[in-house]
């Protein structure tokens, strides 16, 4: 198992998802991609789901992958990469396999390819067992298409299908809890991580990669087109996140011990990390100060709720 | 660095089932013209970050974060004898000029810049922010 | 190792089994699949394989059709044989993937047992999911009864997996009429089976991890139409391998199959198009007509996909009169098979009266008496040299008499 220390001998992994891809600037797409596939050393095989990961990394005729990898359609990297898995343990049952080096299987999917089309799929491929890591690059809407919501934009936020405007405030759902949902599934390791966090989240997909069986990884992937801030700031963006605890970092095992990965010193205002997004700027307008209220509230609950389980071992 | 012109192809001679394979040479990693490392997205840019070597800690903030995996490094032994990564350069083929390097930068004054795309390297090194200035604001 | 099956020299096995046994002896690698009414003792067949050893492969449940597919095409991009099976709103589920499997050249195998497309919902036999996977770049092989059901998907996994085709195939049977009818079978044993098929080749396996290659990359305006028009192509140019296949399984097993097969079509002057189990009701007809003097013959292309239309319109060279018989509602036009034979008879020069007939949906019975009532109109239109019957009628259907011109 490669060892992750630090970040001076994590910079010596030759990249397996390069350049020349058509992300845009500041993307955290690629942040988290690339800290996924080079927390291991085992080869990998790579299902995307319909995306903006999936439309910029391979742009006939060019791919941007070192590694096997497949595109199916938006709802069914789960399912892809569960036969592939499949074809791996077939194939070496029969001692017809093409390598003997170790091989891994991951999935990438957008929040709309996996809490909402593809949420069946990846439904299934957990419950049946296959050992691979599912990744969702979770931007909180359908961004590759020009920012429409999802199950996973959170109340109060603009996209251009839950506009804010003369009587609405954006976004009127809760984020779905697509991490608790997967930890529900009894999968034997899921978690949440964000890119601003490398370590965190490369020791997370290391040990999800390590665990037989089907993990999960709900990374949150700021996104600067569509959330509206600087393509600069998309790691600053991410702190802010994880410093309000509107994205808490933590872990849970076999669905039921649950660890808090990272405590913040000092828990920031979750106003800071929303007023330095443009989708939520008109939150901060006269008549809107309640959602914010009850942004704090949720985000309170939550984080004391996490807690809670933790300190309880559950 | 074939341009995307230049790989066009007749439908004959098209790539069966679309498939791409990442390498011409798997044995030596050689990378196959169809591997976007091939393809040049330099004019996304309007400015370019410019490493200054003389600040730099070799932190690796740059290259773990840098979304186009333009951040050039070089393995190094230390004394002790661990291996590290020392930041060496850009990679401007694939620098989509982000900032991010620039922003995660942590030395007091930053070891990446950001110049308008057309400043040469030792213009831009020159007019690199002092010690002094730093203390003035 | 998988346990060999014993089989005996004649088993009587329905569609279902056949269909079964003949994944089960290509030792397919990944079968994914989800049950659907007719087709799901397939399914439960290879699951009861595998329960007693007799598989080696990993048999994937899945929790819908459109993984199925989806996990077929990872699992075949993986590299290694891969099977499934499926009928109607199972089949209309898959039908994107269908394009993603034929468009990235995968060899998959998929036996449907041909089933109503609902609304209103409805579990029997009809060609409606046939024709909805008509343009998904599948060869499609049709099969009338058991022994078919088994001979042509032993067939298919050889075609598919011909590194002059690499195209996915399905094998077609009738649903309830052929897939739970059970009739005497002569099935070849294990080893021979296993050996007609052959191993399978690899085509830019993902497992190669130490070539890695990237499937399903997003090909624009400058791309598209050049591989779409080579996948084409490859299809068009699949007949002489599929030709070249039956003959090998003739020499092996006496069994001949015909890219289009016909009945007394020698000295015909009239002639009935029809896909599926109704051919052999067909022929029954078509011996009846004849005790009285009415030159009919039957046709029924055994490859529905890459159609054979050359080949057909030679075979119509003499007739007069034509029926097409669709087992689908073509739901605003003439059916498929009218506007497949119409296109051949146009492309070649050839003209004859041609009359379109819709039958069996959902599973309605047709019977030699409704044939010789088409047969008999037919010959109406030969004699009069002219149509004086409607272009598009309706078999055995309650009412009065629904029909178009
Ligand atoms: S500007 Fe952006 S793309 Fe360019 S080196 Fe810096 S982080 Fe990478
Ligand atoms: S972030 Fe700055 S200090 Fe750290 S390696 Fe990059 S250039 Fe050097």
């Amino acid at each position: 198992m490669k060892k992750i220390t630090n970040l001076k001998e994590f910079a010596c992994t030759p990249d397996r998802f390069l350049g020349g891809h058509r992300l845009c600037p500041g993307c955290a797409h690629s942040m988290i991609v690339r800290e996924v596939v080079n927390a291991t050393d085992d080869d990998l095989v790579v299902s995307t789901a319909t995306g903006c990961l999936e439309v910029c990394s391979a742009i006939y005729p060019y791919t941007s992958w070192d590694v096997s990898w497949i595109h199916i359609g938006f709802e069914n990297a789960a399912a892809a990469i569960s036969g592939a898995e499949a074809m791996h343990k077939a194939l070496k049952r029969k001692g017809k396999l093409y390598t003997d080096r170790p091989v891994k299987f991951v999935a990438f999917g957008g929040d709309g390819g996996t809490y909402d089309i593809g949420f069946q799929a990846l439904s299934g491929a957990t419950e049946r067992g296959h050992d691979f890591l599912y990744v969702c690059l979770d931007n909180e809407g359908y961004m590759n298409t020009g920012g429409q919501r999802s199950s996973s934009t959170p109340i109060g936020a603009h996209t251009t299908t839950s506009p804010r405007g003369r009587v609405s405030y954006g976004e009127k759902q809760k984020k779905k809890d697509i991490t608790m949902i997967m930890a529900a599934h009894g999968s034997p390791y899921v978690a949440t991580a964000c890119p601003s966090y490398w370590k965190d989240l490369a020791v997370k997909a290391q040990k999800a990669l390590e665990t037989e069986g089907p993990t999960f990884i709900n990374a949150l992937s700021p996104c600067t087109t569509e959330w509206k801030f600087k393509p600069e700031e998309t790691v600053r963006i991410g702190e802010l996140a994880v410093e309000s605890c509107a994205f808490p970092l933590y872990e849970i095992e076999n669905g039921t011990k649950l660890r808090i990965t990272y405590r913040p010193k000092k828990k920031i205002p979750v106003k800071e990390y929303l007023g330095a997004q443009g989708r939520f700027s008109h939150l901060f307008k006269k008549g809107n100060e309640w959602i914010l209220d009850l942004w704090q509230k949720q985000v309170d609950e939550y984080w004391d709720y996490l807690q809670r389980r933790e300190e309880c071992g559950v | 660095m074939a341009t995307p012109k230049e790989m066009l192809t007749t439908w004959d001679k098209i790539q069966f089932g679309a498939v791409l394979p990442s390498f011409e040479d798997p044995k030596t990693k050689k990378r196959s013209k169809f591997h976007s490392y091939n393809y040049k997205v330099a004019d996304w840019r309007v400015e370019k970050p410019v490493f200054n070597p003389d600040l730099c800690i070799n932190c690796d903030f740059c290259w773990v974060w840098c979304p186009d995996s333009c951040i050039l490094v070089e393995e190094v032994t230390t004394k002790r004898g661990k291996k590290q990564a020392k930041m060496v350069g850009i990679d401007y083929d694939h620098c989509k000029g982000c900032g991010v390097c620039v922003d995660v930068c942590p030395t007091p004054i930053k070891s990446l810049l950001m110049f308008p795309e057309h400043t040469p390297i030792e213009e831009a090194l020159a007019q690199w922010p002092k010690k002094e200035d730093k203390k003035k604001d | 190792m998988a346990e060999k099956y014993q089989l005996k020299k004649t088993e009587v096995w329905d569609g279902n089994m056949a269909a079964a046994h003949a994944l089960r002896q290509a030792q397919v690698d990944v079968v994914a699949a989800y049950p659907i009414t007719p087709s799901t003792p397939i399914v439960q067949n290879y699951a009861q394989f595998l329960a007693d050893g007799y598989i080696d492969g990993e048999f994937v449940m899945v929790e819908s059709e459109h993984s199925a597919m989806s996990a077929c095409v990872g699992a075949s991009a993986a590299g290694g044989r891969v099977a499934t099976a499926t009928s109607s709103q199972g089949y209309a589920l898959m039908v994107e993937v269908l394009y993603q499997a034929s468009g990235m050249r995968l060899p998959i195998v998929m036996t449907v047992v041909n089933r109503a497309l609902a609304s209103p919902l409805n579990i029997h036999g009809d060609h409606s999911d046939l024709y909805l996977g008509r343009d998904a770049g599948w060869i499609h092989l049709i099969c009338n009864n058991p022994q078919e059901a088994y001979d042509l998907t032993l067939c298919a996994f050889k075609i598919a997996e011909d590194e002059r085709v690499r195209l996915p195939v399905t094998t077609n049977q009738d649903g309830f009429l052929v897939s739970h009818t059970a009739q005497v079978v002569h099935p070849l044993d294990d080893d021979t089976a296993y050996k007609f098929i052959g191993d399978y080749k690899p085509l830019n396996p993902m497992l190669d991890t130490e070539n890695p290659v990237t499937y399903g990359a997003q090909t624009e305006e400058e791309w598209h139409f050049e591989h779409k028009a080579n996948q084409h192509k490859a299809i068009m140019d699949s007949f002489p391998v599929i030709e070249e296949v039956f003959q090998q399984f003739k020499d092996l097993t006496g069994r001949e199959y015909k890219t289009i097969e016909t009945y007394k079509m020698d000295d015909a002057e009239i002639a009935l198009i029809v896909m599926g189990s109704t051919y052999e009701t067909a022929m029954v007809a078509v011996d009846e007509a004849r005790k009285k003097g009415i030159k009919v013959g039957v046709v029924m292309p055994r490859v529905f996909r890459p159609f054979p239309y050359n080949q057909l319109a030679e075979i119509l060279k003499n007739v007069k009169a034509i029926a097409t018989l669709d087992r689908s509602a073509p739901m605003g036009t003439t059916g498929a098979l009218y506007n497949e034979t119409a296109g051949a008879l146009m492309a070649n020069g050839q003209s004859a009266i041609l009359t379109n007939y819709i039958y069996g949906l959902g599973g309605r019975d047709t019977t030699v008496e409704h044939l010789l009532q088409v047969i008999e109109e037919t010959q109406q239109n030969a004699e009069a040299g002219k149509r004086v019957t409607p272009l598009q009628g309706f078999i055995n259907l309650r009412g009065p008499k629904l029909s178009f011109n």
